[in-house]
């Protein structure tokens, strides 16, 4: 047998340790060597965990990740992290997905074809860094670059935003998904920029209108670490949770109560509880007093009795609207301070958000809930200005604008970073604006998505796992808390990536801009080094040190720093409920009127959201978890109206918009969605973007007529009706459920035993 | 082996609201295949922990509960480890047997893919490898080492992440030659994946035969119950029962 020099000092190796073994090593170690174990404990090797943070979809998680051999293996939820505190989403998990992703960009690309013909060359980075350069001192004036990203925030928002500043162009932040409506209303009645936190841990009852708070509104995990509590939490009795919202979100399915409304009557539905509250004498004095002005007639014409058939609440196991609305209020007055109003999604998506949002946030002050324990917590800003920097994003109306801009040559040169405006904005026709010869399109992308594939020049980008960065959760946990995100592997050999912060900053000294903070800084980790020396001097929250070394070790260990000893301001005076009123009017849902036409109600994915996770394989096989429907886009069909129209599970039907665009999608077969309403999830339709979202569902963004929320000029998305005409065609749903519907069985066979007994 | 510990989990179905953070966690710390689309569509998608959702309501003639008085019920479905599994006297070659720490195991290099024991599951918890599992080859970088890869005519099953429990017993007692506990398997890592993710702190997992183990407290509780319990296989996994106010008037 020949021995190579390789294979004799492994030998030699394992018998030293096998003579070194038989002295120190306890007998349990040998009897888990036996060949009769599983083959599971036979690894060898050593793991490391690091720390880190990533907003792989919706908001930001502490994340600890598994690293063996210099590869990510595993990601779970940082214990310590104040607001996932250990758990975290299936989009976390997904990034390792992204990190070794198949159709990765292995190097800078420059088009050789046709714009949108996917013909690329590889590049240099130097050819790629000087061309970009080039075009960005080439332009004859500074405003005619338009820095399209995510809506960043912390050290990487500073960065982009200082860039777009010292380099006079434009920039846009792109996310469909932010509450730009529940922002604006937080800010007038709260006086607050950040999202307050409800205390869903601690309160009794909440309410919530249309924000799917368990799925993908605000802070799902951190918010479904406070319902866990909220229902079995030992010490404490079972919270109560009443959903209001025309669709049945998985918020809605968990609740106590389901409360179906017609959609942009969320605000009169408040209103209507309000008054009971006032009229009823339910609430606490002093807050009626200040919010009525001493008038308790001011929601008079919102008494249940007169409104209640406007609104299309359905009897619901025989009680009648108007009991309802009187339970809701007595309820919700009932638990005072612990008690939550909550708004959100489809409520303030309407062309009428901020009054329904405006309405409902004001019943926290009524029962005394604002700044309570059980009740809605105001954050604190950031620790510094740097972490706190946020790109907010770009509402659909300015959106318009700045793609007439583009389709009028008024911009040359287009950066696109951590967004996929050819997706987003398909409504739009992005494509189409930026499908000119005079426009030169830069994608920083990862993995290919539909912009990147009409780009000129593609730079690739680091994983979120293989760069730094910095964010202060949009919804905290009541107190400052700074995330900081570090590489937790190198990218691969094959891969060559480049930090976007450090392609700006590369840009920023070749341009000569770099005179200042943090753009005189040489790369993105040195940025985020200075703004922790910011932190450091606070000599505050959960790391301190004199030394910065010792300090950046500690934060970058632990993932972060808090701070729990920060509060938030103190509550704002209360709303006068008469400026809500004035503000009152009605949705205007726009669309195809006639036969066939439904209220079509889009709603975000609980793993795609809007479209971001599409190329994400275990994004794309995570079931819904109500239809159970992966890989696809699906229809959400009353089971009846189905029926009437003669629609099978399975059948195509065709979804015309008000835009006279259409899609087809498969019909689902769903017992509890409204009748009169049809749901389609968002996050399909993608053309270009890799293997495993390429040509796969529909884009029910594509056929929003784009109306607007008057007062912001965020997308409101739930303002549209469509016409539904069967396609002709059918072929099975893939879904996880079997092909007959499961139905929970008498209750001595049920697989899901209830009891009434809390 | 250590033969004092009994692993069991208990599931409170109050608190699930369905998300699928568990599932995608086992997918990931299991190397299980992704599910693509024709699995699906062939019913053979692979999860080893599930969620099944059940409609629950008013019901009309055809037995289908109707809008709006309808409500959606989860579960989370995983191998119940039965201390009288159904699927193990059946395997002829004992690819699957119970050990003596209350897990039913499944060694796959004994495994001759005979699917008797699927056939006998009453929970649907085992899957048969209709195919080789198919990554494209960087995604084999993401694969977790400590766990095998079951080839084409395997069986597989949930195995409370029978990988994270060695590691905790071989450091733990064999190393630091202290007793496991619920702390330790917390500050590890080493509870299963499923139960590391769960947002809502659904699912618990520990040691039953340790009186202080938050599992055995919890296995108490007045809302327990097993599943199927009525077919005796005695599972080490127990569930407490959803709480629904209005249950009572609408059974």
């Amino acid at each position: 047998m020949k021995v190579s020099r390789r294979d004799f000092l492994k030998l030699a190796g394992l018998s030293t340790v096998g003579a070194v073994a038989c002295n120190i090593f306890p007998d349990r170690e040998f009897q888990e060597q036996s060949p009769l174990r599983i083959p599971e404990d036979m690894v060898t090797g050593v793991d490391n965990w690091y720390a880190t943070t990533a907003r792989g979809g919706i908001e930001t998680e502490g994340l600890v990740i598994r690293v063996m051999e210099g590869r990510a293996k595993k990601v779970e939820g940082n214990p310590l992290f104040p607001t996932n505190q250990g758990a975290h989403s299936m989009r976390s998990e997904a990034l390792l997905q992204e990190l070794y992703h198949p159709d990765r960009i292995p190097s800078p690309m420059r088009r050789v074809g046709a714009r949108g013909s996917g013909q690329w060359e590889p590049i240099t980075w130097d050819d790629a860094l000087n061309t970009l350069r080039d075009r960005l001192s080439g332009v004859s004036n500074r405003n005619q670059m338009l820095m399209v990203t995510n809506s960043m925030r912390g050290s990487m928002a500073n960065l982009a935003q200082s860039f777009a500043q010292a380099y006079g162009g434009r920039s846009a932040a792109l996310d469909l998904m932010h509450e730009t409506v529940a922002a604006q209303v937080v800010r007038d009645l709260f006086g607050q920029d950040r999202m307050p936190v409800f205390d869903i841990r601690n309160s009794e009852y909440v309410l919530s209108f249309g924000a799917d708070f368990l799925a993908t509104w605000g802070s799902p995990i951190q918010f479904s670490k406070g319902y866990g509590h909220f229902r079995q939490g030992e010490g404490r009795s079972r919270g109560t949770l009443v959903h209001v919202d025309p669709r049945f979100s998985l918020t809605a399915a968990n609740a106590d109560q389901w409360v179906p409304i017609r959609p942009g009557h969320e605000g009169r539905l408040a209103l209507s509880i309000a008054h009971v509250i006032i009229s009823e004498g339910l609430g606490s004095a002093a807050a009626v007093n200040a919010m009525t002005g001493g008038n308790r007639n001011v929601l008079e014409a919102y008494a249940p009795e007169r409104i209640s058939h406007e609104l299309n609440i359905p009897l619901i196991h025989g009680k009648s609207p108007v009991d309802m609305i009187k339970e809701i209020a007595h309820d919700l007055a009932s638990h005072g301070p612990r008690s939550i109003a909550i708004g959100g999604g489809s409520a303030g998506a309407h062309t009428n958000g901020y009054f329904n949002l405006a309405a409902i946030y004001a019943l926290n002050f009524l029962v005394g809930s604002v700044g309570q324990q059980g009740g809605v917590i105001l954050n604190p800003p950031a620790p510094t200005p740097e972490f706190g920097a946020f790109l907010n994003p770009t509402t659909v109306r300015d959106w318009q604008g700045i793609r007439n801009d583009i389709a009028g040559g008024a911009v040359r040169l287009v950066m696109v970073r951590g967004a996929d405006p050819v997706h987003s904005l398909a409504a739009l026709d992005f494509a189409g604006a930026i499908n000119r010869d005079d426009v030169f399109v830069v994608s920083f992308a990862t993995v290919p998505n539909d912009t990147s594939h009409m780009a000129d020049l593609i730079l690739p980008e680091r994983a979120a796992l293989e760069d730094w960065g910095s964010d202060v959760p949009n919804i905290g946990p009541g107190f400052q808390v700074v995330g900081i995100q570090q590489p937790v592997v190198n990218p691969l050999p094959e891969y060559d990536p480049m930090g976007f912060g450090d392609v700006l900053l590369r840009m920023a000294a070749e341009l000569g801009i770099a005179n200042k903070a943090p753009l005189n800084h040489v790369t993105f980790a040195d940025v985020l080094k200075d703004h922790a020396r910011g932190l450091q001097a606070l000599n505050r929250g959960s790391v301190r040190n004199a030394s910065f070394d010792a300090f950046w070790n500690r934060l970058l260990q632990q993932g972060g720093w808090w701070d729990e000893g920060s509060r938030g301001a103190a509550p704002p005076a209360a709303p006068r409920l008469a400026d809500i009123v004035a503000m009152a009017r009605d949705a205007v849902i726009s669309g195809p009127t006639g036969g066939n036409t439904f209220n079509l109600l889009a709603f975000p994915h609980i793993s795609l959201t809007d479209g971001r996770g599409a190329n994400l394989p275990w994004l794309q096989s995570t079931p819904d978890p109500i239809t159970s429907v992966a890989w696809t886009t699906w229809v959400e069909l009353n089971t009846d109206t189905a029926d009437l129209l003669d629609l099978k599970e399975g059948d195509y039907v065709n979804i015309e918009g008000p835009n006279g665009r259409s899609f087809t999608a498969r019909v689902y077969h769903h017992p509890a969605a409204p009748k009169d309403m049809i749901s389609v999830p968002m996050g399909q339709g993608h053309r270009n973007a890799g293997q495993y979202a390429a040509g796969r569902g529909a884009n029910v963004l594509e056929i929003l007529g784009l109306p607007v929320e008057e007062r912001t000029g965020a997308l409101a998305w739930s303002s549209t009706r469509v016409r539904l005409t069967p396609a002709g065609r059918n072929d099975s749903i893939p879904k996880f459920e079997g092909i007959v519907p499961a139905f929970q069985l008498s209750e001595h066979e049920a697989i899901v035993k209830v009891t009434n007994e809390g | 082996m250590a033969s004092h510990h009994k692993w069991g989990m208990v599931v409170d179905i109050d608190r699930c609201t369905g998300c699928q953070a568990c599932v995608m966690a086992c997918q990931a710390e299991n190397n299980i295949a992704v599910n693509e689309e024709v699995h699906f569509l062939s019913r053979r998608a692979h999860q080893w922990i599930r969620i099944d959702r059940y409609w629950d309501g008013d019901t009309k003639e055809k037995g289908v509960v109707t809008w709006p008085d309808v409500k959606a019920r989860f579960i989370p479905v995983l191998c119940q480890h039965c201390e009288n599994a159904p699927c193990e006297p059946v395997c002829p070659v004992y690819a699957t047997y119970h050990n003596n720490q209350g897990l039913n195991v499944q060694v796959y290099n004994r495994c001759i893919g005979t699917r008797y024991c699927a056939n006998n599951c009453p929970y649907q918890v085992r899957f048969f490898n209709f195919r080789d599992p198919l990554w494209p080859k960087s995604l084999w970088n993401h694969l977790n080492p400590d766990v095998t890869i079951r080839s084409r005519g395997i069986m597989e099953k949930c195995t409370f992440c029978i990988q994270r429990i060695r590691r905790a017993e071989r450091v733990v007692e064999g190393q630091r030659g202290e007793q496991l506990d619920d702390a330790k398997l917390k500050a590890g890592n080493w509870m299963p994946a499923c139960v590391n993710a769960c947002p809502t702190d659904t699912l618990i997992f520990g040691d039953l035969n340790d009186p202080n183990s938050q599992v055995s407290r919890k296995s108490q509780d007045p809302r327990h119950y097993k599943l199927l319990e009525e077919l005796g296989t005695d599972p080490n996994v127990v569930y407490l029962k959803k709480v629904d106010p209005q249950h009572a008037q609408h059974a």
